[in-house]
């Protein structure tokens, strides 16, 4: 019985080694905000972080992961308030919303390298998430808002810092 | 007994019997329909038992809960449901809450008689009902708070939640006055419907962009779709569909190799005689992955049934065939004498016009879970047509519709898709066999290749100018499948004009535009070898996606031939003559606001570029919202088209949330680009050929070009947004590369090749 690291915790998984992590997350261990969209890696929306890469978890295999640190919506946050996830609020980027845990963990890979992205560097990074509800130009300016977010609180807590 | 079966009854879908109701429970304020049956028990249960049972109700601790009797699948419909409450209510925002309604025929939309969430109609619908409901409860609160204050009711203000009399300082929140229990006015139907409602000045609410309340929770996976629900002990479905769309039978399946996969309960071969699916098998196993390893052990064979030879060609052949039958179809519009206006014009054009078949592909594939318990069938999914799909689950079932609750959940996309219920078919049978709840799961691959697809279209236009260049005679002919009547309703079909029986004006809306024509025909025309090969259905915005591509393409075309500019050609037809007072004028204001956004006609363009045009009146002319197109694209001498930008300006009459009607015509703008550009769907060999997001490809967003959205709220009553912008982008597109190149695309989606063969050499 595999066990995963999601979200700081250690959990065990009745699921052979060959199981999409996908539906060991979101069937068996019921996190379900993580969802499952095309099983091909083709839209994005099962996307998680394994040792803070963004990951297709419907392409990972439950056995690849042992032991590696997972992440998923439930845990990008403590109470939901990653800039990212403010961003998504200020703006109301969400129509159905079910693409948009996706891509949130997707946004959060590349922000976690570069708070300063430029608009090309978004589309590149965000292209494989699909979304039926077309939310594009939102899901941007949303990332551009978070971007701009935490480089001030990062500034902010430089000035802080002693020298 | 279950106190759902006890409300069904007919005398609970006849609203004119009703009288409203607002009274206090031990819990809260309840309003709704009195005469409901369980009602009254509602109003008397205790704390434990109460459930919220009509459109709101007002909890001791002052929130409010809106009951969305409408699938919310990205509209916000139901958070706008509370928006309206609110406004009349005069609630403070911050307390609303939302629910969705089961299928109790107690949440009927009040005009549609059914729980059905399309065409655009939820908000004009149900605006009047819910605002008389929030206004009876302010009412019913204030008249409770004066009884408690002692004052006179007419002098008490109310504001975010407080209900105020000013001259003794007295106040008290509607918390207070449901734990008071005072509110106890009662409506009847008349007491009701002469409630003076607030003139649009008066507002506060409709017109805020106020935040939506489900937001929050599709950021951070909290928000429950249908593929969420989890009930203790289900097991797993997993489909197995034959490589036939429909009419394929199972001959036998070979269970050896499934049985040995771990987990494995189970396949049942549909039995349906709702006749939704044919030839499918279910696999259920303990766990999803293991349903789905069992499904692919399944070796199942078939009868490939009628169908199985058939291909696009073959339905677009038939098409053809269709159209040069005289006595084919029933006519939807017969104005004047086209066929003679067409025999004396001074010149006639003649143009056929097409769309492939269409995938929904919402980004939550299909999925229900059923569960029996004692007599009930309880089924979890998120669908938008309850009233029909509560029904089609009883006939898996073997049961009288009014033993199925249907519980709603939020829809991760809709767009008509889950106006169909097959996804609870194999649900259904896979439960009733295993004796245990069911989750089924569709593959993308069930999804796309199973959808009620958006049918492959033929038309003919001919069209017939005087000597002046005046467009004199329209003759437009619309072959398809026809996606309503496959709902077997008769409600939902329109009579024909030559009275040949009842026609699916959801294969012709739009055709019925607002251009002053004197001789103009519409014969809609049922192609039953599309009908039966590929079962259709409503996919967003239904025939004007189709129906506006011929026909602002024709008169783009009939400007090129008589050397008018295409805009201004519009406008002259647009001139309000008879039936078209009135919507013409709107929107022609609609199309000078694009141009004027769009800087049409003042910029000069680079060579290789241009901008096109086109105006719509989607849904139905009854409903329709007016709405305008610029598109600006450039053309490469390949034949590749780049659609740099798009205008478009849509008249909504009153907006009640502004920012959500820009986020739903930007939406719909990007599905007309995604329908115009990329999407198409084959069928070969009786299936169709693709089967994921790398064969049909909606758009991403790289393939984003600018949107500028202007929204026109003249006061006029609010209309739907969710789809008119889908239709007058792919003719705006066509129009723009004609005045790019030259080159006249017919064919939807458009393709490089298209274009360029159709450029003057
Ligand atoms: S579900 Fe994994 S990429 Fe689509
Ligand atoms: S919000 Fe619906 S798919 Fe993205």
């Amino acid at each position: 019985m595999p066990t995963l690291t999601i979200n700081g915790r250690s959990m065990s998984v009745d699921a052979a080694n060959d199981t999409p992590l996908l539906w060991a997350i979101r069937e068996q261990l019921q996190m379900t905000g993580t969802k499952f969209g095309c099983g091909a890696g083709l839209c994005g929306a099962c996307t998680v972080h394994v040792n803070g890469e963004a990951v297709r978890s419907c392409q990972t295999m439950v056995g690849d992961v042992a032991g590696k640190k997972i992440t998923t919506i439930e845990g990008l946050s403590a109470k939901g308030d990653h800039p990212l996830q403010k961003a998504w609020i200020a703006e109301q980027v969400p129509q159905c919303g079910y693409c948009q845990s996706g891509q949130i963990m997707q946004a959060a890979s590349l922000l976690a390298k570069n708070s300063n992205p430029t608009k090309e560097e978004v589309v590149a990074h965000m292209d494989g998430n699909l979304c039926r509800c077309m939310t594009y130009s939102r899901i941007q300016k949303a990332i551009m808002r978070a971007a701009t977010e935490m480089r001030t609180a990062s500034a902010a807590g430089n000035e802080r810092r002693p020298t | 007994m279950n106190q759902h079966v006890k409300n069904v009854t007919p005398e609970a879908t006849d609203l004119s019997r009703r009288s409203f109701l607002v009274g206090t429970a031990a819990t809260g304020l309840v309003l709704g329909y009195a005469g409901v049956p369980g009602i009254g028990e509602a109003l008397a249960a205790a704390p434990a038992n109460f459930e919220p049972s009509v459109w709101y109700a007002i909890a001791p601790d002052g929130l409010v809960t809106v009951t969305c009797g409408k699938a919310d699948m990205g509209q916000h419909i139901a958070s706008t449901m509370a928006q309206i409450v609110c406004e009349e209510l005069g609630a403070k925002w911050s307390d609303m809450r939302v629910n969705l309604a089961s299928n109790d025929p107690k949440f009927n939309d009040p005009v549609l008689g059914a729980q059905i969430t399309g065409g655009s109609w939820s908000t004009m619908m149900n605006f009047d009902a819910m605002s008389r409901a929030g206004a009876a409860g302010r009412m019913a609160l204030t008249e409770g708070a004066a009884a408690s204050m002692g004052v006179p009711a007419g002098e008490l203000t109310v504001r975010d939640s407080m209900i105020v009399h000013a001259k003794s300082k007295k106040q008290m929140s509607f918390a207070d006055v449901v734990k008071s229990g005072k509110a106890t006015k009662t409506f009847t139907a008349d007491e009701l419907k002469a409630i003076k409602l607030k003139t649009p000045d008066q507002y506060t609410m409709i017109g805020v962009s106020v935040p939506q309340i489900d937001i929050p929770s599709k950021t951070n996976g909290t928000a429950k779709y249908g593929m969420d629900v989890m009930i203790p002990g289900m097991a797993y479905g997993a489909v197995v569909t034959p490589p036939v769309r429909y009419g394929a039978t199972v001959k036998s399946v070979d269970y050896s190799d499934a049985k040995k996969v771990p987990g494995f309960i189970k396949a049942v071969t549909l039995d349906d005689k709702t006749q939704t699916t044919t030839g499918w098998v279910v696999a259920v196993a303990n766990t999803y992955a293991n349903a789905k390893k069992a499904a692919a052990a399944l070796k199942v064979s078939y009868d490939g049934g009628p169908n199985a030879k058939l291909s696009s060609q073959s339905l677009l052949d038939e098409a053809k065939r269709l159209q040069k039958l005289d006595d084919s179809g029933q006519f939807f519009v017969k104005d004047g004498d086209p066929a003679a206006a067409l025999g004396t014009a001074a010149k006639v054009l003649e143009a056929e016009y097409t769309t492939s078949i269409n995938i929904h592909a919402p980004m939550e594939p299909m999925n229900a879970t059923a569960e029996f318990k004692g007599d009930i069938l309880h089924i979890y999914s998120g669908n938008q047509f309850a009233t029909r799909s509560g029904a089609i689950a009883a006939g898996a079932a073997g049961i009288d519709p009014k033993f199925v609750v249907m519980h709603q959940m939020w829809l991760g996309g809709g767009f008509g898709r889950r106006l169909d219920a097959d996804m609870m078919v194999p649900a259904v049978q896979a439960a009733k066999a295993v004796g245990k709840p069911v989750k089924v799961i569709y593959t993308r691959e069930n999804d796309m290749t199973m959808d009620f697809s958006r049918p492959l279209t033929y038309q003919k236009v001919k069209a017939g100018v005087d000597g002046d260049g005046k467009l004199v005679a329209l003759s437009h002919d619309v072959v398809s499948a026809w996606p309503t009547q496959r709902w077997g309703i008769p409600d939902f079909l329109s009579p024909s004009v030559d009275k040949k029986g009842p026609l699916d004006a959801f294969t012709v809306n739009g055709s019925d535009f607002f251009y002053t024509v004197p001789n103009h025909n519409v014969r809609a025309i049922k192609n039953e070898m599309a009908h039966n090969a590929t079962p259709s259905g409503q996919l967003r915005s239904v025939a004007p996606g189709w129906t506006f591509w011929a026909v602002e393409s024709m008169i783009d075309e009939i400007a090129a031939a008589t050397g008018k500019d295409p805009a201004q050609f519009r406008i002259s037809l647009l001139d309000g003559a008879g039936k078209n007072d009135g919507g013409a004028q709107r929107l022609r204001n609609t199309l000078l606001a694009a141009m004027g956004l769009a800087g049409y006609g003042t910029k000069k363009l680079p060579k290789g570029e241009g901008m096109g045009v086109a105006c719509v009146s989607s849904q139905e002319r009854a409903t329709a919202s007016w709405t305008a197109c610029v598109a600006h694209v450039a053309v490469a001498p390949s034949g590749e088209v780049t659609v740099k930008k798009l205008t478009v300006a849509t008249d909504v009459g009153t907006q009640v949330h502004p920012d959500n009607i820009r986020a739903q015509v930007e939406g719909a703008a990007l599905w007309g680009l995604s329908l115009a550009m990329y999407e198409k769907a084959t069928l070969k060999d009786g299936g169709i050929e693709q089967t994921n997001f790398d064969g049909y490809r909606p758009l991403r967003m790289s393939q984003m070009p600018e949107v500028a959205v202007a929204v026109i709220a003249n006061g006029e009553k609010a209309t739907g947004v969710g789809e008119p912008a889908v239709t007058v982008v792919a003719p705006a597109i066509g129009n723009a590369i004609f005045n790019a190149s030259g080159a006249r695309v017919r064919a939807l989606p458009i393709t490089a090749e298209a274009v360029k063969g159709a450029m003057k050499a």
